[in-house]
């Protein structure tokens, strides 16, 4: 019964900012060129990083509305999974007008995050779960925020707004869910599933960068 | 560590500031550590000073002390270049923003890709060795030791000269999608664009194909292999790209390799072939393009009958459930 109204209340709350953060997508009309090498290998693995993560992200819907499709929460997460779909849109256009290799471990991807969907939607602590990828991905924008500011801002503004509002909303996300995962700390086990979690967010992140 | 790594990089992007051109030339800066390679270069160039200008006494220039150089923009290093000929530079972007120094100085890159660019006219005699580029140093009226300035030797002649070629590529492919974006041509079909680029391509090598045997082997020499394959790859990015690919998943890799492996085999057989005009070559091409463009086709027959197929066995799975009565629920 609790649980109904907190999912009530997060599809809301998600709208309200999935929406937000789609029409700034949007707006992302183009990158300025790269100036030289390094700086094109530093966008390069940032794009495909990103990249990576939003395909990761559709396939772990995927996962999930393949196991919850029919059931009462099938639209919540069908409705979140279009709003993704939208964000991959946008990035595959960024990709290939900036030329930026996509990850050669894209098909390895493709598979995980459909199993990862599918497990999470199996296991007690889920919320516990998708608050700590959360927290990993909302520290790796916030490192690549930090890299584009110190770099040069003015360049990059419109990127910044576009991760910026991204991690607005997970952490917004996040301190919802926080109350959830107090629930979740009663399940055995929470934190190693969460250090593993973060560990494995954390590995990824330094793979897809390079390959 | 972030910071060191930061004042690196405005280290390097500042130190190649200073370039003008910068597909040509780049060939013996390939290392990593700028210090060496800055070292190397104040080396060579104290070399090239000496034995240019025999008038001018440069006994007044020191050796450039590994610290001197790597503090790039120490006044100490400018005036001590400062008496240089019109031939050598200290190309840092310090330098070549202080104004001190006139146009008719120019970067050790520069120098470098003029001398290789005269030594490719030798190579029909020389082939690819020292002795083409010592040719070419001295038509430009360098001395033939200037040929220590290129420590690959051969195989900087022969990336000098993919470079060149791949550069000429890519900016007619440019020209050409200009075109059909502003509607003065018609776009190409992928398959015909495929052709047409890479035999555009292959074409450059037709004044060096005697030779050519002997470019490759260069090319194939450990030392020589990562930036060979890094100028294969652009090539073949550049040629995807003009062809209107924006993948995004494994394809970008799929279609490359397909190309790569279409682009090596057909300069194999060029450089074998002994027909009028290559058309044995080109037709060879026109094959390989058609296989390529069938196993596609093929793939994505596959999938489609492959869905289908799965399609047909869970209808018959669901039937079969329905009949055994294991679907209703009680």
């Amino acid at each position: 019964m609790q649980r109904a109204a907190k999912c009530a209340l997060r599809l809301d709350l998600s709208r309200a900012f999935c929406l937000e953060v789609n029409v700034n997508v949007c707006m992302l009309k183009s990158l300025p060129p790269p100036r030289d090498e390094e700086e094109k290998a530093m966008l390069d693995s940032m794009l495909r990083v990103d990249h990576a993560g939003e395909y990761g992200a559709n396939r772990i819907y995927a996962g999930q509305m393949a196991v919850l499709g029919r059931t009462r929460t099938g639209p919540l997460i069908q409705y979140m999974w279009d709003q993704e779909k939208m964000h991959l849109e946008k990035f595959n256009e960024i990709l290939g007008e900036h030329r930026v290799r996509p990850t050669l471990l894209l098909p390895l991807w493709n598979i995980a995050g459909f199993a990862l969907g599918m497990i999470l939607t199996r296991i007690e602590g889920t919320m516990s779960c998708t608050v700590a990828v959360e927290e990993s991905i909302s520290e790796h924008y916030n490192s690549q925020i930090q890299t584009l500011m110190e770099a040069e801002p003015e360049r990059y503004t419109e990127l910044l707004q576009v991760m910026l509002l991204k991690n607005f909303v997970m952490m917004k996300k996040k301190n919802r869910d926080t109350g959830l995962e107090h629930d979740a700390e009663s399940v055995p086990g929470y934190l190693l599933l969460k250090t593993v979690i973060q560990v494995d967010c954390k590995a990824a992140i330094y793979i897809l960068q390079r390959i | 560590l972030c910071c060191g790594y930061w004042d690196m990089a405005a280290l390097i992007r500042g130190l190649r500031a200073g370039r003008v051109l910068r597909g040509l030339g780049s060939v013996a800066v390939q290392t990593l550590s700028p210090q060496g390679s800055n070292v190397r270069r104040a080396f060579h160039r104290t070399i090239l000073l000496q034995l240019v200008n025999d008038s001018k006494s440069d006994t007044s220039v020191p050796p450039p002390s590994y610290h001197e150089v790597h503090t790039a923009g120490e006044s100490s290093s400018s005036s001590a270049h400062g008496e240089s000929s019109e031939d050598a530079q200290p190309n840092t972007s310090f330098q070549d923003q202080s104004g001190e120094h006139g146009e008719d100085y120019e970067t050790e890159e520069q120098l470098q890709a003029r001398i290789l660019t005269t030594a490719l006219e030798f190579v029909p005699q020389h082939g690819w060795t020292v002795e083409a580029i010592a040719a070419g140093a001295e038509t430009l009226g360098l001395s033939s030791a200037s040929t220590g300035m290129f420590n690959n030797g051969a195989g900087d002649l022969v990336l000098h000269f993919v470079t060149q070629c791949n550069a000429q590529l890519a900016e007619t492919l440019a020209e050409q999608n200009n075109q059909v974006q502003l509607g003065q041509a018609e776009s190409k079909k992928t398959a015909e664009f495929m052709r047409d680029a890479v035999e555009m391509r292959l074409r450059m090598l037709i004044p060096y194909i005697d030779t050519w045997p002997q470019a490759m082997s260069i090319l194939l020499l450990p030392h020589n292999i990562p930036g060979s394959l890094k100028h294969l790859s652009t090539m073949v990015d550049d040629i995807w790209y003009y062809a209107g690919d924006r993948s995004t998943d494994v394809n970008w890799y799929t279609r490359r390799a397909a190309l790569t492996g279409i682009y090596n085999t057909t300069e194999l057989v060029m450089v074998q072939d002994s027909s009028p005009d290559f058309e044995e070559t080109w037709a060879f091409l026109d094959n390989r393009i058609k296989d390529v463009v069938n196993m596609a086709n093929t793939a994505k027959e596959v999938q489609a009958t492959g869905e289908s197929v799965v399609q047909g066995l869970m209808g018959a799975a669901i039937t079969l459930k329905n009949i055994t009565g294991m679907n209703q629920r009680r």
